[in-house]
């Protein structure tokens, strides 16, 4: 019964304030789906997420992994489930804003299937080489890219470090050549081994190798600096519009009440401002942006536009 | 003599009784999912992970790497009874284990495996305490190319592993790595075989294949042979104790496939399931008992035993001093590291020696409550096989399906392991081996991965594989090995044939 009050009086709200207050939204427990097996960022994040609704709110949640095929199994998925608030979903680039140009069949719509409620933040890939390359600047990379050539790793075919590498190409006129991996941790292993001479990663998954002069980031795909590695020059400062990045946000099958909408995002932005959790997204690079619906919608659906041509370059669907 | 204090301070740190108490809560579970089909290491740590969030690190981890090894020595247990491979690495286990159990030496393999792991563990341990940074080190040097030379070693080697005919041991191999090409092409990310499935674009998992197989398939083969009136096996429950010669036939057996074990373990990539293939393919050519691997021999139990669990102890090796997993458990301990703000790394073992040193103790007090835990036990685990089969079938059945359902929660899971249970009893029906193809199948997708990665960066110049230093003396031992088979082969024939003419 409780629920039914806090709604209404959210909807109540809504109407006036256009906010609701931060708290429970069913009294079902409610599945965090979750696009990665277990133990990544992304899992640790719902993992946070669940044990804060759960401790500050009393709003029981689990965490459900399903991962496969690019996280486009967990969205489908998803879009079946009733748009009740007890499915939700962890969503990032891959299944939203990738497979729908990767993939030629896609058994949902990654804009009319959802309700995307809530946008949590975003990670920063960067363009890492050799210390011993002697390279230090764009502009040597550059050169060295059309003298030798180069190699670069990424964490595998049509993932957002390979996306960057295709942008990187198209951007600055050079031809890398790109060697795939499952994942971000081999492809730095083949580089401390020396057999990888550049390699993209997201940065604050670095912070260890960049201060032992293990790695020498060159450039930033964020739109500026970071503040913990103010060091690193974005590409665009560099006079070359490159912004990529890995974002994550909350999302449900189409069709939720909108006040519901409204209650999560709000207790989610509770949550991201809290001391403990933004130290906790700290460790894994992730600085929070607050998005409400309407708006992480149409980021949604400008990622999807601005990524597919750098996608067909890619050319990961064969 | 840094080890020893390292070490000493570390069995201080293991024998608080709040890390024992975790320690043995770890162990506990994880021999408990072991047990069960298809429900490895990897679901037991996710549960746990939300509730380290209330321990130190140290209490953590050492849970963590108690259900990690626990769940082997568990995992073996089921492969052994049921021919239902508890955990991925442990279906090479069934190749030897069940056949001992139908034999009634069920008690026998399941000590010898108790044993066998216990010494690779102990093995593993003393690797990880004297060769850590080395072996760092050594893991770090190990590129592409490297890597398929060891793989192609492997593979090598396991072309021995079948018993009878030698054209379907190798038309096994071959199915086995066709298999693995199934699934999203990691190099240019086109879909291979796939038939429009989203869920067969990241491949059949091992553990679908190895249920499928040797669980399903066991289980239809064992109800038409009931069917037909054959009778449960009788089993001699005195008789766990293994004989004299039995313990000597196990000891070198399991030294190797420990040391074998270790190594794989260390490097990123490969793990347990790599680790107890290759031993196992290995002791299969070296043993002088190798007419008996597969048809219930005490080494082909103990050697993949031995080797799964000092793989899962040198695991942590490349975990922690590189920060570099070599497998989804091992990401999830790099994940709970995370969580106290602990970065695996170089510098782990400097900054947070207490951890490593007492996690390295822990894997000797925990192998030790493993082995006390778990002999006494044996009595009760084969009495399991007096349950009649009208309850017993449909447990399985039961638990196979939400082992499978378990490692992606997908129910198109279910049914490939049924498909795979009617071709491995297909398989039994007309004698093909399932051992090659389950080794092929584990290294095929690895080595094709590597070799194509090696030309990649070596931008098309094939003879990286020989110039390199590890990989050329790695491609050179392969040569040696397929030279002294074919000429043994020869050798062979030509005695027979003597042998046929001075008979006449």
């Amino acid at each position: 019964m409780k629920h039914i009050i806090t709604l209404s009086a959210a909807a109540l709200l809504l109407a006036t304030a256009a906010h609701a207050e931060p708290g429970k939204w069913t009294d079902e427990p409610v599945r965090i789906v979750v696009t990665f097996p277990p133990g990544g960022t992304s899992d640790l994040i719902a993992r946070l997420l669940a044990q804060y609704f759960e401790t500050e709110y009393g709003q029981k949640a689990v965490v459900d992994n399903r991962p496969g095929a690019g996280g486009t199994v967990a969205a489908d998925y998803v879009s079946e489930q009733a748009p009740d608030g007890t499915t939700l979903i962890l969503g990032n680039n891959a299944p939203f804003t990738i497979a729908p140009t990767q993939f030629d069949e896609l058994p949902y719509d990654p804009i009319a299937d959802f309700t995307h409620i809530a946008y949590l933040g975003a990670s920063t890939p960067a363009l890492f080489v050799q210390p011993s390359s002697g390279i230090t600047t764009l502009d040597g990379y550059i050169e060295k890219a059309k003298g030798d050539g180069i190699t670069y790793g990424s964490s595998g075919v049509g993932s957002i470090t390979h996306i960057l590498g295709k942008a990187v190409d198209i951007e600055l006129g050079i031809e890398q050549i790109h060697v795939p991996y499952q994942g971000s941790a081999p492809a730095i292993q083949d580089f401390r081994a020396g057999v990888l001479e550049a390699y993209y990663d997201m940065v604050a998954l670095n912070g260890d190798l960049i201060t032992e002069g293990e790695t020498q980031p060159i450039a930033l795909a964020a739109p500026e600096r970071s503040a913990k590695y103010p060091d690193i020059p974005t590409f665009r400062e560099l006079g070359h519009d490159i912004v990529i990045e890995n974002w994550t946000g909350l999302s449900g099958p189409a069709g939720m009440d909108p006040a519901m909408v409204e209650t999560i995002n709000d207790t989610v932005a509770e949550i991201m401002q809290m001391p403990a959790v933004i130290e906790q997204l700290d460790t894994f690079g992730v600085a929070h942006t607050p998005m409400e619906s309407d708006a992480f919608t149409g980021f949604v659906e400008g990622a999807i536009t601005t990524w597919e041509p750098l996608i067909k370059a890619a050319n990961v669907n064969g | 003599m840094e080890i020893l204090s390292g070490f000493g301070n570390g069995l201080l740190v293991a024998i608080e009784p709040v890390n024992l108490l975790y320690c043995f809560v770890g162990v506990f579970l994880g021999t408990f999912i072991g047990v069960l089909p298809g429900i490895g290491s990897m679901a037991a740590i996710s549960m746990l992970l939300p509730l380290t969030f209330y321990l130190e690190p140290t209490s953590a981890l050492v849970m963590i790497a108690g259900v990690y090894y626990g769940a082997e020595y568990g995992g073996s247990i089921a492969s052994i009874l049921m021919n239902i491979p508890g955990t991925p690495s442990s279906s090479i286990t069934c190749i030897d284990g069940y056949p001992m159990a139908r034999e009634g030496r069920a008690g026998t393999a399941l000590f010898a495996s108790a044993v066998a792991s216990f010494g690779g563990g102990i093995v593993g341990m003393i690797v990880m305490a004297v060769l850590a940074p080395g072996l760092a080190q050594l893991a770090l040097n190990f590129g592409p190319t490297e890597y398929f030379a060891v793989i192609l070693l492997g593979l090598v080697a396991a072309s021995a592993v079948s018993n009878g005919s030698p054209v379907k041991g190798i038309t096994m191999v071959v199915a086995g790595l066709m298999l693995g090409t199934v699934g999203v092409d990691i190099t240019t990310g086109a879909e291979r075989f796939t038939m429009g499935i989203p869920e067969m674009r990241d491949g059949v998992h091992l553990v679908i294949v190895a249920m499928g197989l040797f669980g399903v398939g066991e289980l239809i083969v064992s109800i038409r042979a009931n069917a037909t009136g054959a009778h449960q096996n009788e089993i001699d429950y005195a008789q766990f104790y293994p004989t004299r010669a039995e313990w000597k036939a196990m000891f070198a057996p399991t030294v190797r496939g420990a040391s074998i074990g270790s190594f794989f373990g260390a490097l990123p990539g490969t793990g347990q399931t790599v680790a107890s293939a290759v031993a196992y393919a290995v002791e299969k050519k070296v043993s002088p008992a190798k007419a008996r691997f597969g048809k219930g021999a005490i080494e082909g139990v103990a050697v993949p035993e031995a080797a799964n669990n000092s793989a899962t102890q040198t695991a942590f090796i490349p975990t922690l001093t590189l920060g570099v997993p070599g497998s989804a458990s091992m990401a999830l301990v790099i994940g709970a590291l995370m969580m106290y703000g602990i970065v695996p790394g170089p510098r782990l073992l400097v900054d947070h020696s207490d951890l490593f040193w007492g996690l390295v103790a822990s894997f000797l007090i925990g192998n030790l409550l493993l082995l006390v835990l778990n002999i006494p036990l044996i009595g009760l685990w084969v009495r399991l096989l007096k349950i009649p089969y009208r309850y017993m079938y449909p447990t399985i059945i039961v638990l196979i399906c939400v082992g499978v359902y378990s490692i992606n929660n997908n129910v198109f899971d279910i049914w490939l392991t049924l498909a795979f249970g009617w071709a491995g009893y297909l398989m039994r029906l007309f004698r093909f081996e399932p051992a090659p193809f389950l080794i092929g199948f584990v290294l095929g997708p690895m080595m094709e991965e590597q070799l194509r990665r090696a030309m990649l960066l070596s931008r098309g110049d094939a003879t990286v594989f020989v110039t390199r230093p590890i990989s050329g003396t790695l491609i050179a031992i392969t040569c040696l090995i397929l030279i002294y088979a074919i000429s043994s082969t020869l050798k062979a024939r030509r005695a027979r044939q003597k042998a046929q003419v001075a008979g006449e």
